[in-house]
C-alpha cells in the first residue's frame, strides 16, 4: 500500500511569515489544493508543572471526539516542576499511532527549549509561539509563523493564574487554525475538569480568547486542517495503567502491596481509586487490602504472603522495583507461591530515563532471580489486553502456582489509547489445585505438597489455617513431601518438574496475534506497545515491494504458534524497543536449530516511543545484510 | 498378660495433648539456647489452648529461622528469605487475619538485613508475635558479629567488636511498638509467661530473647580450650569442628534482682529483672531502665512496655469482618453490571 508523506505534499506550500497587520482570514475557510487533512503532527513544547498536560489532553480529547484518529504522547521529565515537556499529537486517517517522523505544527511556549525546537523544524512547518516570551522570537523565514501574545491574553482573565491559562490559549488558537469543533472542545474541557463549573468556565473563556485572537489577528497560511470523521464503533480514551487496574479488580485482587515508582504508580492508584465503587460493601468495608510498602522488597514479600495464605496478591512496579524483588521472585518460583507482578517498564539500566519508554525487562522477567528459573510473562499490546491480563494474571498464577508478570510499558501505561470497551471475564476465577475440603483431602492416598499427582507438574496445595497437611514452606531444597532435602535426586526431580510445569503453560497462555501475507516472505515478531507502530512500519516496508507478516507475541514462554510462524516464513525479524534484542535472544535459544539461522534481530531504543521510519529503515538494512 | 494401666495424658483446655504442639528433631548445635525457646513456644501454645492449625509459623533465614521445623508440626509455616519475614507475614495477614502469626527471627535477620521490615511491621502494629533469638553472632556462616554484639565481644579470630550495638527493645519502644519484652533463653518460666501474654496481645508483640550461641560466641577463654583441642587432636578436620557444650543453664531471676550467669564458654552475663514497680505503660521509664542497664553492663528482662489501646493493622485496613480468604469468588469479582456501567460512562 502506498503511503502518503506529509513532507512530500508540503513542497510548494512553503509560506513566508505572516505579519501581524496582514489582512484577516476570509469568512469562509478556503481549502486550497494541497490541503492536508487529518495527517500531521503537532508538537507542543512547555515546561513541567505549568498545567500544560490538561490543555494538551483537552486538545487530544476534542480531536478524538470529532472522530479523528489521533494519538498523544507525553514526553515528560523526571521532575515536579520546571523541566521541559513535549506533547506530541498525531492525527492520522490511517490510524497510525506512533509519533510521526517530523513535526508539522510546533507550539513554542517554553523558552528553555525554544531555539532547539525551532531549529529542528523542517522548512514549511508551522510555528505557533508565545510572543510574550522574553528574548525569544521566530526568525526563520522558511516556516509559517503565528505569533500569539499568550501571556497577555491569559493575564486578561486572571493575572494570578496566567501561567496555567497560557496553555489553554494555544489550544484555542490551534482550534481556530485547524477547524476544531467548538462543541467537542467544550465537552473535552468538561471531561478534563470533571464538570467542575469554575474551572470549566475559566478554560472555555481562555479557549475563546485564543480563538478570537486567531480570527482577528492572524491569517491562515498553512495547509493543515481537521475534518470530522464518522465513527463506526464508539470508542473512548483510557490509559493502559487504568485499564490494568480495572482488570485487577475483575480478577478479584485481594491485596495490593506497592511502592510508588514511575511509570507504574497510576496503575496502583487506579486500583485504589476504584475500591469505593467496585470493592466496598454497604457498610463501607472493603473486600481487598492496600498496603503501601516500605520498599519494593517488602511489596514483593507481601504479595507472596498473600499467595501463601491462599489469596490473590499483586504489586505494580517498574524495572528498578523488579530488580529489588528478584530474591522473592525466586522464592515464589521455587516454593510455588502464586503471585502477580506488574512491570510498567521504563528506560534502564539503573535509574535510566525514568519517564521514557523501553522494552528492556523482558529477559529479567522471564528468567528473574538467581538459579535456573522461568516465569510466565503476559505482554499486553492494547488497553483491552491490559484489562484482560489484569484479571487473567491471577488465574494463571493460581493455576500454575508460580509468579506471573504483566509487562506493560510507559507508552502503553501512561498514554491514552482508544478503546471500544472492556469485556467481562468469560470464565469463573481459576483458583487452581487448592484442596479446601476434608473429604477431598482424605481421598488422596498420599498427600505431598510437591507431589506431581496428575503428571502435569502442578501439585496440590492446602492452605494455612486449614489443618490439612501442614508444611513449612521454604526456599531451600525440598522433596515431594515438602521436607528439607539435599538429596541429588530430589533436587534434580524438583527442577525438572518445575520446568515441565512452566513448559506446559505455553499453549494455555494468550496466543500471538498473527497478521499474515500469503507469500510468507518477511515475518516480524514483536511485542507489547510496538503494536501501535507496527502497521506504519509494515506499510513503509511494503512500499519497497516486500510482503510483510506480523506476529505479536503476547506471552512468555512462547506459544507454539510462534515457532510455527517462524517456520512458515523465509526471513524473520524480531523487533523490539531495546539495545540487545532480548526477545530475540530468548527465541533463538528456544527454537529448534534448523530455524535459528533465519531469525534476525532489529532492536533499537532512544527513549522515545517507537517512530516507524527508524525501525523500518533498520529492518530494511538488516534484510539487505541477510540477502548479501 | 496383665494390662498396663493407661497413663493419663495431660490435655489442655481444648483437649489437646502437648504432642499436638511438638515438631521435628532439631538440627541446631546440641545445647543451643534456641532449642529451649522452641520448647517454650510449644509450652506456651499448649498452655494457652490455641488450636495448633490456627497458628502460622513465620521465619526468615538463620539458625533461629530454622527452628519452626522443630515446633508446632500441625501448623503451616513459611521459612522465607533473610530479613523479610515481616513483609510475608503482613501479606498473609491481610488475606487471613484470623490466624495467630508467630514469627521467629534472629539478630542478623532483625537488626541488620531486615531492620527496615521490622521497623515497618512495628509501625503498622500488625498482629503478630515476633521473637528475636538474639545471640550476637551469625551462626550459620560461622561466627561473624551481628549488629547486636556488645562492644568488646570477641570471636575466635580477628579483632574484638568495636561497633555500637543496636538495642532492639529500645528501638521498638521508640517506634511505638505496643508490646516489648526482653528475656533469656534459660529463663523458661519468665519467657513462657511473656510469650503467653504476647500471644494474647492485639498488635505487634516483640520479645527479644538473649540466647547465647554455644558455638561461636566465644571469648579468648573458650578459644583456649578450642586451641587446646586443635593442638592435641591433629587428626581432626579442624575447620569443621564444632565444640559441644552443656545446655545453657536454667535460670530465673526474681523481680528487682540480678544474677550473673556463667555461659558455656566461661564468660558471664548479668541479667536483671526489672522490678515489679516498673509501669509497663511508661515508655520513658522503660527506656531509662534499658539505657541504665546498658551502661552497667547488664541486660534488663521482663515486660518493658505495653500499650493495648492502639488499633492494629486489621482495623486500619478497613476490611470486611470475615477474613478476605473467606470472601467468595463471586463477591471478590465485581458483577457484569458494574463493568457495563463503567463502559457506558467511559463512552458517554
Amino acid at each position: 500500500m502506498q503511503r502518503e508523506w506529509g513532507g512530500n505534499m508540503l513542497k510548494g506550500c512553503m509560506r513566508t511569515p505572516t505579519p501581524k497587520d496582514a489582512p484577516t482570514v476570509p469568512e469562509k475557510r478556503m481549502f486550497r489544493m494541497g490541503t492536508i487533512i487529518n495527517d500531521f503532527t503537532i508538537n507542543i513544547a512547555t515546561a513541567n508543572g505549568t498545567g500544560s498536560q490538561s490543555a494538551n489532553l483537552i486538545l487530544l480529547q476534542s480531536l478524538f471526539d470529532m472522530g479523528v484518529p489521533v494519538s498523544g504522547k507525553n514526553l515528560f521529565p523526571s521532575n515536579i516542576s520546571g523541566l521541559p515537556t513535549w506533547y506530541i499529537v498525531r492525527l492520522s486517517d490511517k490510524g497510525y499511532q506512533a509519533p510521526g517522523d517530523r513535526t508539522h505544527i510546533q507550539v513554542l511556549v517554553n523558552p528553555a527549549t525554544w531555539d532547539d525546537d525551532l531549529a529542528a523544524l523542517e522548512p514549511g512547518s508551522v510555528v505557533v509561539w508565545n510572543s510574550d516570551t522574553k528574548g525569544k522570537t521566530v526568525e526563520r523565514d522558511d516556516v509559517v509563523s503565528y505569533p500569539v501574545p499568550m501571556s497577555s491574553l491569559a493575564r486578561k482573565i486572571n493575572p494570578k493564574i496566567a501561567k496555567l491559562v497560557t496553555n489553554i490559549v494555544y489550544v484555542g488558537v490551534l482550534a481556530e487554525l485547524l477547524g476544531i469543533d467548538q462543541t467537542c472542545l467544550e465537552s473535552a474541557v468538561a471531561k478534563q475538569f470533571k464538570g467542575k463549573a469554575s474551572a470549566v468556565e475559566l478554560n472555555i473563556t481562555a479557549l475563546g480568547l485564543g480563538r478570537d485572537y486567531c480570527k482577528e489577528e492572524l491569517t491562515k497560511n498553512d495547509p493543515y486542517a481537521v475534518e470530522a470523521r464518522e465513527v463506526t464503533k464508539p470508542q473512548f480514551f483510557i490509559e493502559g495503567n487504568e485499564a490494568a487496574a480495572l482488570g485487577a479488580h475483575y480478577g478479584g485482587v485481594q491485596l495490593l502491596a506497592w511502592y510508588p515508582i514511575t511509570p507504574s504508580s497510576s496503575l496502583a492508584e487506579g486500583i485504589i481509586n476504584y475500591i469505593p465503587r467496585l470493592r466496598t460493601d454497604d457498610d463501607g468495608k472493603a473486600t481487598m487490602a492496600v498496603i503501601q510498602a516500605e520498599d519494593e522488597l517488602a511489596a514483593a514479600g507481601m504479595v507472596l504472603g498473600a499467595g501463601w495464605a491462599g489469596g490473590r496478591g499483586m504489586t505494580a512496579t517498574s524495572g528498578p522495583g523488579i530488580s529489588l524483588m528478584q530474591e522473592f521472585i525466586g522464592l515464589a518460583y521455587f516454593a510455588e507461591v502464586p503471585s502477580v507482578f506488574w512491570d510498567v517498564t521504563r528506560v534502564g539500566p539503573s535509574t535510566g530515563l525514568p519517564t521514557r519508554t523501553q522494552q528492556s525487562d523482558i529477559a529479567m522477567l522471564y528468567e528473574g532471580s538467581h538459579g535456573d528459573t522461568q516465569h510466565i510473562v503476559l505482554i499486553p499490546g492494547t488497553v483491552e489486553e491490559c484489562f484482560e491480563y489484569g484479571w487473567r494474571a491471577f488465574d494463571y498464577s493460581e493455576r500454575f502456582q508460580t509468579p506471573v508478570f504483566g509487562m506493560s510499558d510507559l507508552d502503553l501505561g501512561m498514554n491514552r489509547w482508544a478503546c471500544e470497551g472492556f469485556t467481562y471475564p468469560d470464565e469463573p476465577m481459576d483458583r487452581g489445585k487448592v484442596v479446601r475440603e476434608q473429604d477431598v483431602f482424605e481421598a488422596f492416598e498420599t498427600f505431598g505438597r510437591y507431589l506431581d499427582v496428575d503428571g502435569d507438574g502442578i501439585p496440590y496445595r492446602t492452605l494455612p489455617g486449614s489443618g490439612m497437611a501442614p508444611i513449612l514452606y521454604r526456599g531451600t531444597g525440598h522433596n515431594p513431601m515438602g521436607v528439607y532435602s539435599e538429596k541429588p535426586e530430589d533436587y534434580y526431580n524438583l527442577m525438572q518438574r518445575l520446568r515441565m510445569k512452566i513448559d506446559g503453560a505455553r499453549d494455555a497462555l494468550p496466543a500471538p496475534v498473527l497478521r499474515e501475507e500469503a507469500e510468507c516472505e518477511v515475518g516480524i515478531v514483536f511485542l507489547g506497545s510496538m503494536e501501535n507502530s507496527i502497521q506504519e512500519i509494515d506499510d513503509i516496508l511494503e512500499e519497497t515491494g516486500l510482503k510483510v507478516s506480523q506476529c505479536r507475541v503476547r506471552a512468555l514462554p512462547f506459544h507454539s504458534d510462534v515457532e510455527a510462524f517462524v517456520r512458515r516464513h523465509e526471513t524473520v525479524i524480531v523487533l523490539e524497543i531495546n539495545r540487545d534484542g532480548q526477545l530475540y535472544g530468548i527465541l533463538r535459544r528456544e527454537l529448534p536449530n534448523d530455524l535459528v539461522t533465519k531469525v534476525h534481530s532489529v532492536a533499537y531504543s532512544d527513549g522515545m516511543p517507537p517512530r516507524a521510519r527508524i525501525y523500518a529503515e533498520r529492518i530494511l538494512a538488516t534484510l539487505e545484510e541477510v540477502n548479501q | 498378660m496383665s494390662e498396663k494401666p493407661a497413663r493419663a495424658i495431660k490435655l489442655n483446655v481444648i483437649n489437646e495433648p502437648k504432642d499436638s504442639y511438638t515438631g521435628g528433631p532439631s538440627s541446631l548445635c546440641p545445647g543451643c539456647g534456641h532449642d529451649q525457646i522452641s520448647t517454650v513456644i510449644i509450652n506456651a501454645a499448649w498452655e494457652n489452648g490455641i488450636e495448633p492449625h490456627r497458628i502460622a509459623k513465620m521465619s526468615g533465614i538463620g539458625c533461629s529461622s530454622k527452628t519452626p521445623a522443630y515446633y508446632l508440626g500441625q501448623s503451616h509455616g513459611f521459612n522465607t528469605v533473610h530479613g523479610r519475614m515481616p513483609s510475608v507475614t503482613t501479606g498473609a495477614y491481610a488475606v487471613n487475619k484470623d490466624l495467630l502469626y508467630l514469627g521467629v527471627s534472629g539478630d542478623g535477620d532483625s537488626a541488620s538485613i531486615g531492620i527496615g521490615q521490622l521497623i515497618h511491621a512495628i509501625r503498622r502494629n500488625m498482629d503478630m508475635v515476633y521473637i528475636i533469638e538474639n545471640n550476637g553472632v551469625y551462626g550459620l556462616t560461622k561466627g561473624q558479629y551481628s549488629a547486636t554484639a556488645d562492644v568488646g565481644s570477641k570471636k575466635k579470630k580477628g579483632p574484638a567488636n568495636e561497633t555500637q550495638p543496636i538495642d532492639l527493645c529500645a528501638l521498638a519502644i521508640n517506634l511505638g511498638c505496643t508490646f516489648v519484652a526482653r528475656s533469656f533463653s534459660g529463663s523458661k518460666k519468665q519467657l513462657t509467661s511473656l510469650l503467653k501474654a504476647a500471644m494474647s496481645h492485639k498488635g505487634f508483640a516483640l520479645i527479644d530473647v538473649i540466647s547465647p550461641c554455644v558455638t561461636f560466641n566465644n571469648n579468648d577463654e573458650s578459644m583456649r580450650s578450642y586451641s587446646y583441642v586443635k593442638e592435641n587432636e591433629v587428626t581432626l578436620h579442624m575447620a569443621d569442628y564444632i565444640p559441644h557444650f552443656n545446655p545453657v543453664e536454667e535460670i530465673e531471676v526474681p523481680e528487682g534482682h540480678f544474677k550473673d550467669i556463667t555461659l558455656h564458654d566461661g564468660s558471664t552475663i548479668r541479667l536483671e529483672t526489672i522490678s515489679e514497680e516498673h509501669d509497663p505503660g511508661d515508655a520513658m521509664a522503660a527506656l531509662t531502665a534499658l539505657h541504665g542497664a546498658e551502661s552497667d553492663g547488664k541486660h534488663v528482662t521482663r515486660l518493658l512496655y505495653l500499650d493495648a489501646s492502639k488499633p492494629s493493622l486489621a482495623e486500619d485496613l478497613g476490611l470486611v469482618d470475615e477474613a478476605l480468604l473467606d470472601v467468595p469468588d463471586e463477591v471478590l469479582r465485581p458483577n457484569q453490571a458494574s463493568l457495563d456501567a463503567l463502559n457506558a460512562e467511559f463512552l458517554a
